[in-house]
């Protein structure tokens, strides 16, 4: 079974970090079950439309499902938005939980790593989050992608 | 002196100050070789235009080049996306190209999907996200692609009174904002005369594909350019690693000069054949070499290469039938050194046979060597060979095409030998299957005529249009010296030119050659 490339991994795990401490307060935390996503998806709707979005999160989490079983029970509504997240939260060990979101945002980025290449998600990845520098959101070179076919 | 009236005094300047007072119109580069100069300098600046043609073509690889080579961040281009093909399949397609440059990505190339606005909303939300992004970016190229798909869909809605409405505040808008614009849209030719978008754009940029036989070919097509002399008709493009190229159908014959009135004449390497020539061929000429198989044109033709190369003078040889290698080895056999001179870089093979090529492409690969090696002499061999590898849909353009290439290199002052396989047919004297004389400016006919139980060789200059020439038909020999003309003209036979001629002068007895003539191999 593939897996998320320790690479995307790592930077998941970086967004994800920036966002849970953007989002610090009870009421943010409460309201927002994945904020990474959530800010990235605006700049993937401006691209590929709401359509596009849609289905590059649903294969996201298809892909991610395969990895960690509970993101079965999450669905992703029209606008690519993940439903049933904030409520699976409150049933999940926090580190459970975590790894799910990391799976995911992992799997997003490693699909558009396949798209559009590992420069422009990188620059993407750059708009979305300006303070992350580009070494550590590098997503290698294509050849990287080939051999971990 | 008489002063000038003050009517004279005053009507100059006027008509000066007019002319001065005149806009003048930037062109933006397209991005595309060869495309400039088809445009007349190229995309002017703050224009309205259409790239139009069936799907397959090339228009959204063109507007990517238009749209990267003029994109930067202050005056970033921004590409609208409508129902067409999804961003991000063509981002990932559009990367191959060398063009595509990644740091332009997302601060001077955006790309903006308008797909959800234009399936809901009507189409002043449409302008005014269009309006708001080219404000807030200040966006200084626009594409929107496919412009077709958001004029289907509205037409549907609201009809086409509100389109063209549509259509004229978008260009009212653009052009205001100093934006030079590109809608793309899959088109068919029977659209022109109806749509009013045609109407209303300043430039149509039209993109089809040929099809003939197995061969396909791109061609563009300015139909339309305000304010600008472009060049007319169809030209070949092609998409290559680097994009769309585009091949003007006259390229190279408006930069052809006037040749100089004194041209100094050039040794062919063969010394009675310069004799012939009045002295060797003329500076700028065209020449060609009629003859059937086995008549030694190529072997002629590498020996005027190789004078050339003696005298300083860098070459090009395009062969269209023999491999380079086995040329380069035949003439080494002659003593001839050309593989010295190619790894000198005075002298370049282009070895040319993909059998789609348009003549306006080879043309090309022969200006761009010639610039290369600073070219002052040119082979081609043999104009059959040629045209076999042109895509079928050339053919037929054969001469005219021939024409402006011959008519491009000898205005550069280039010096050009060509060949033509002719057939003997022992009852006439043909100069080509092309009737293609009137391109050249001397023609050397050669030829097997039978004398005395063999079949030897005669060579004729047919025609010199710079001065005179020698009427004799001499014999000549193929020795490990190239094409050498040995026996004096032949006072003892008439209808030499038939190729069975008569005697006219005593026999005189022979010794019998085993074998006839020295082969120039090994």
């Amino acid at each position: 079974m593939d897996r998320a490339t320790p690479q995307t991994r790592s930077i998941a795990e970086r967004l994800i970090v920036i966002e849970t401490l953007r989002n610090a307060s009870p009421e943010a935390a409460v309201a927002v079950a994945f904020p990474a996503i959530d800010k990235l998806r605006p700049h993937l709707a401006t691209l590929m439309g709401s359509g596009g979005v849609r289905a590059l999160v649903g294969r996201s989490l298809a892909l991610a499902t395969t990895e960690v079983p509970w993101l079965r029970a999450v669905q992703v509504d029209t606008a690519g938005n993940l439903e049933r997240l904030v409520a699976l939260r409150g049933h999940l060990d926090p580190a459970e939980f975590l790894e799910g979101r990391v799976v995911l945002l992992a799997r997003l980025l490693g699909l558009l790593v396949a798209f559009i290449g590992p420069s422009l998600t990188s620059r993407l990845v750059g708009e979305v989050w300006p303070q992350v520098p580009p070494k550590d959101r590098d997503f290698g070179k294509e050849q990287d992608r080939e051999k971990a076919k | 002196m008489k002063k000038p009236s003050k009517k004279a005094k005053t009507a100059l300047p006027k008509a000066v100050e007019r002319r001065s007072a005149r806009v003048k119109i930037l062109d933006l580069p397209t991005g595309v070789r060869g495309l400039d100069e088809i445009l007349g300098g190229g995309v002017p600046e703050f224009s309205f235009n259409l790239i139009g043609g069936s799907p397959g073509c090339g228009k959204t690889t063109l507007v990517h080049q238009l749209a990267f080579a003029n994109a930067t961040p202050k005056r970033p281009a921004l590409y609208f996306t409508v129902l067409g093909e999804p961003v991000i399949k063509m981002l990932r397609y559009q990367q191959q190209f060398s063009f595509f440059d990644d740091a332009k990505v997302g601060e001077a190339v955006r790309f903006i999907n308008l797909s959800d606005l234009v399936l809901e909303m009507d189409l002043n939300a449409v302008l005014e996200e269009i309006i708001a992004q080219v404000t807030a970016a200040n966006a200084g190229v626009v594409v929107v692609d496919s412009f077709r798909s958001l004029a289907r869909k509205v037409t549907s809605a609201v009809g086409e009174l509100e389109v063209q409405s549509f259509i004229h505040r978008l260009s009212q808008f653009l052009t205001s904002s100093e934006a030079t614009t590109f809608l793309v849209g899959e088109y068919v030719p029977e659209e022109i005369r109806d749509n009013p978008l045609f109407t209303m754009v300043d430039g149509i940029l039209w993109l089809s594909q040929v099809t003939e036989r197995n061969s396909v070919v791109r061609k563009l097509q300015v139909m339309k350019l305000r304010g600008q002399a472009s060049v007319p008709g169809l030209h070949t493009i092609r998409i290559t690693d680097d994009g769309l190229q585009a091949f003007s159908r006259t390229l190279g014959l408006e930069i052809a000069k006037p040749r100089p009135s004194k041209r100094k004449r050039l040794s062919v390497g063969i010394s009675e054949l310069d004799q012939m020539l009045g002295g060797g061929v003329i500076e700028g000429d065209s020449l060609l070499v009629a003859g059937p198989s086995g008549t030694g044109k190529s072997a002629l033709a590498t020996q005027f290469i190789a004078e050339g190369l003696r005298q300083g003078e860098p070459g090009i040889m395009v062969i269209f039938e023999e491999r380079p290698d086995g040329y380069i080895q035949r003439a080494e056999a002659f003593g001839l050194k050309l593989a010295a001179a190619e790894k000198k870089g005075t002298l370049e093979t282009l070895y040319l046979r993909p059998l789609d090529l348009s003549v306006d492409e080879t043309m090309l690969a022969i200006l761009d060597a010639i610039k290369r090696v600073g070219a002052k002499r040119v082979v081609i061999d043999s104009l059959v060979g040629f045209e076999m590898a042109l895509a079928p849909g050339f053919r037929a353009d054969f001469r005219e095409s021939l024409y402006r290439m011959i008519g491009a290199l000898t205005g550069a002052g280039i010096t050009i030998l060509s060949t033509v396989e002719v057939e003997d047919n022992f009852t006439s004297l043909q100069f080509s299957h092309y009737a293609i004389s009137f391109l050249t400016d001397d023609i050397v006919r050669l030829r097997y005529v039978e004398i005395d139980g063999q079949l030897r060789k005669t060579m004729v200059v047919i025609k010199m249009r710079g001065g005179n020439h020698s009427k004799d038909i001499r014999e000549y020999v193929i020795t490990n010296r190239g094409v050498v003309v040995i026996h004096p003209r032949r006072t003892d036979y008439s209808k030499l030119s038939t190729g069975i001629p008569k005697r006219t002068g005593p026999r005189r007895a022979q010794a019998n050659e085993i074998p006839p003539e020295a082969k120039a191999i090994d």
